[in-house]
């Protein structure tokens, strides 16, 4: 799918970052990091939020308020067919004005791109729902995906990726309820589609499609834990049986879902740290709190006062002793703030770069080049 | 991409040497994963949980413990954040005071919350101030600022903003103007514009005569959007509507032509949501029902799209030189 930002600019634009990184850790002189902001233009137009969040909201009520302005002119907006017709012609209109303004006014999710985006994915979605009246549910969200999986390999939206991952659980989840063995299995398969997913979404390294990764990533681990968690799956178990009861009845398999609970954000945490995988490590933090609460929901025994003094005073006590305990860092684990390279450093190995044999060298031929080529451009 | 292909990329158009790039690349080898904010955040969530539950606790043994004794934890908690605060405080500047010690902020806040509570704990329960609710407000309010200035803290002025407009009988916050206040009522708009207008200008100057310039953000920002939504209140159930719409608009105006200064492009969103509505109510008001919605849909569609263009213009139009960020 060729993709509708300028790539260059993409990646121009990380570099920048990337940049602007290093030398907020005295690893690039402000000289250096100008001198890569010229190296490696982008002229995206990125306007602070607020400036994105008007264009979006005048662009959806443009976008809407277009609708009606076409509805004018066509005379039989009633019938099925002739709404149809005009949400085609709607979307190919929304899609051929974002490609005009991406191209011209450089917009790079600047608000109206995304604002025209989504109009013109819903557009094409209303003849869908139009047409086929009687579809069943996975039909429809495989048409869906069929629309919004280009749309999001070409416009990376952030949006879009949440839409793909509820379009694909939602399909698997209509099929699996079919059957009676499907119901029970469901949490398995929530488990290995979340793996498949995370697996695959780890796999792509393009940095156009960076942010709609981890998305997708975040996500995925969210699901796969939920997947496994035993509050999750006990309650939900009751709710798709139709079992009219105040308590959730146990579930099958019970041990291998308290195993998973505790399990899943201990390695979260493990393997987040470990990697240096912030997300990860985040989301298995989270994990882990609601796995508590889970057994709280069950088998807690304390009142919420005195529940909530004891997990307060354990967190902060965790906290304090970790703090001090990462006072150096250990096993690459460490608790600064924002380590910086010291600027003596890094002024020695400028030093060694312009006082070095190297640089010297250079400079003779560089000086070399300029005169001869001068010489023989102007003056002769 | 990773780091070694952007410092490939780096060295081979020259910006830095091979020996920089292998100095940085060692630098992001050898650096550890930092886990700091999730430390910090576990420990605020800690004390978070723990002092809510110690506060259920009390309030189910209040029989045993006792009003005073509360009283006076919470007296000594807010007379010790202010001290610890003074103790710890650089001295007064006119310019933004950056204390290299970050608890003080919150501490100062937390002194500030505990004192409101020790308040109103002592109205409730003993009734101290009687009816006479405007001291109540203003004792606050009035410690508040001298600590916004003092400390350099901008959540103190926002809380103290907060307090004297409820003094003037209105609670501000920015998202409980309309709900909590009751406009209807045409007596609150005039002063609500009054006071609105004279925290922008506040604002203003202070950002005119260097005086705590970074405190102008906060005065606009609640001044503004409370002036701004009650000349439109005023616009749209009060007569004269024409007096509305002029103080309206030129509110609108004024947000707009400070967005070449400001630091934030925020007023630029608020002067033009604002006015589009102002100017959008007044056009269909004037025009009678049956014009009006001829003329709507043409309106929104072209009015929406004018939007758009200024919007992404703006930097032409208000000639904000380019590399004007945020």
């Amino acid at each position: 799918m060729k993709k509708a930002y300028n790539e260059t600019w993409v990646e121009n634009l990380h570099i920048q970052r990337q940049a602007a990184i290093w030398k907020s850790k005295n690893l690039l002189t402000g000289q250096q990091e100008e001198e890569v902001k010229a190296q490696f233009p982008e002229r995206f137009y990125r306007p602070g939020i607020f400036v994105k969040i008007g264009l979006f909201l005048f662009g959806v009520l443009a976008c809407s308020f277009f609708v009606g302005f076409l509805s004018l002119f066509t005379f039989d907006t009633r019938s099925e067919a002739g709404f149809s017709t005009l949400s085609l012609i709607c979307c190919a209109c929304f899609v051929f004005t974002l490609e005009y303004l991406i191209k011209t006014k450089n917009l790079f999710h600047s608000g109206v791109d995304n604002a025209l985006l989504y109009a013109a994915i819903i557009a094409a979605m209303v003849p869908v729902f139009l047409l086929f009246e009687h579809a069943p549910v996975w039909a429809y969200c495989l048409i869906a995906l069929a629309i919004v999986v280009p749309a999001t390999l070409r416009y990376a939206d952030l949006l879009s990726p949440v839409a793909i991952f509820g379009l694909i659980f939602t399909i698997m989840a209509e099929l699996m309820m079919k059957f009676p063995l499907g119901k029970a299995l469901l949490p398995f398969a929530v488990m290995l589609l979340s793996g498949v997913i995370y697996a695959l979404a780890r796999k792509n390294k393009d940095i156009y499609y960076h942010e709609c990764r981890q998305i997708l990533e975040v996500l995925a681990l969210v699901t796969f834990y939920l997947g496994g968690n035993y509050l999750v799956v006990r309650e939900l178990n009751a709710l798709i049986s139709d079992l009219n009861v105040s308590v959730a009845p146990q579930i099958a398999f019970a041990p291998l879902f308290y195993f998973f609970t505790f399990i899943v954000p201990v390695s979260y945490v493990f393997f987040g740290l470990k990697r240096a995988d912030r997300i990860l490590f985040i989301i298995g933090l989270i994990a882990f709190a609601f796995s508590v609460y889970t057994y709280k929901h069950y088998f807690g025994i304390l009142p919420v006062s005195q529940g909530l003094v004891l997990v307060g005073s354990l967190m902060i006590a965790a906290a304090i002793a970790l703090i001090k305990y990462l006072h150096t860092p250990k096993r690459g684990i460490s608790d600064e703030q924002d380590r910086k390279n010291s600027l003596e450093n890094l002024q020695a190995v400028i030093a060694a770069q312009q006082l070095g044999a190297t640089p010297a060298s250079r400079g003779l031929e560089f000086g070399g080049g300029t005169f001869g080529g001068g010489g023989a451009g102007e003056a002769y | 991409m990773t780091t070694k292909s952007i410092l490939n990329s780096l060295t081979s158009k020259g910006i830095i040497s091979d020996q920089q790039a292998d100095t940085i690349a060692s630098f992001e080898d050898e650096q550890a994963f930092s886990i700091h904010w999730e430390l910090r955040s576990v420990l605020y969530l800690g004390i978070l949980l723990f002092s809510s539950g110690a506060g259920m606790l009390i309030y189910e043994n209040i029989d045993t413990i006792g009003h005073q004794v509360i009283i006076a934890v919470i007296a000594l908690i807010t007379a010790g954040c202010f001290y610890y605060t003074y103790k710890n405080s650089l001295p007064y500047s006119h310019e933004q005071v950056s204390n290299p010690n970050k608890l003080i902020d919150y501490v100062l806040l937390l002194g500030c919350s505990t004192f409101l509570g020790l308040e109103g704990y002592l109205q409730y329960q003993y009734n101290l101030f009687g009816t006479r609710y405007g001291l109540a407000v203003i004792i606050p309010t009035i410690v508040f600022f001298l600590c916004a200035y003092r400390f350099d803290h901008r959540g103190a002025l926002s809380m103290a903003i907060t307090g004297l407009a409820s003094w003037l009988g209105l609670t501000i916050a920015p998202l409980s103007v309309l709900a909590d206040n009751d406009f209807s009522d045409g007596k609150l708009i005039i002063p609500a514009i009054a006071l609105g207008a004279v925290l922008t200008a506040v604002g203003w100057i202070s950002e005119e005569q260097n005086i705590k310039k970074h405190f102008a953000f906060t005065y606009m920002l609640m001044g503004g959007n409370l002036a701004c939504i009650a000349a439109q209140i005023g616009l749209f159930s009060h007569s004269p509507k024409i007096l509305y719409f002029l103080i309206g608009i030129g509110l609108c105006c004024f947000f707009i032509y400070r967005a070449r200064h400001a630091q934030s492009l925020l007023f630029l969103l608020m002067g033009t949501v604002y006015s589009y509505s102002i100017i959008t109510y007044t056009i269909f008001d004037n025009l009678g029902a049956d014009a009006a919605f001829g003329l709507s849909i043409f309106y929104f569609f072209f009015s929406s799209i004018g939007v758009i263009y200024f919007l992404l213009n703006f930097k032409k139009f208000l000639g904000i030189k380019s590399g004007v960020k945020k």
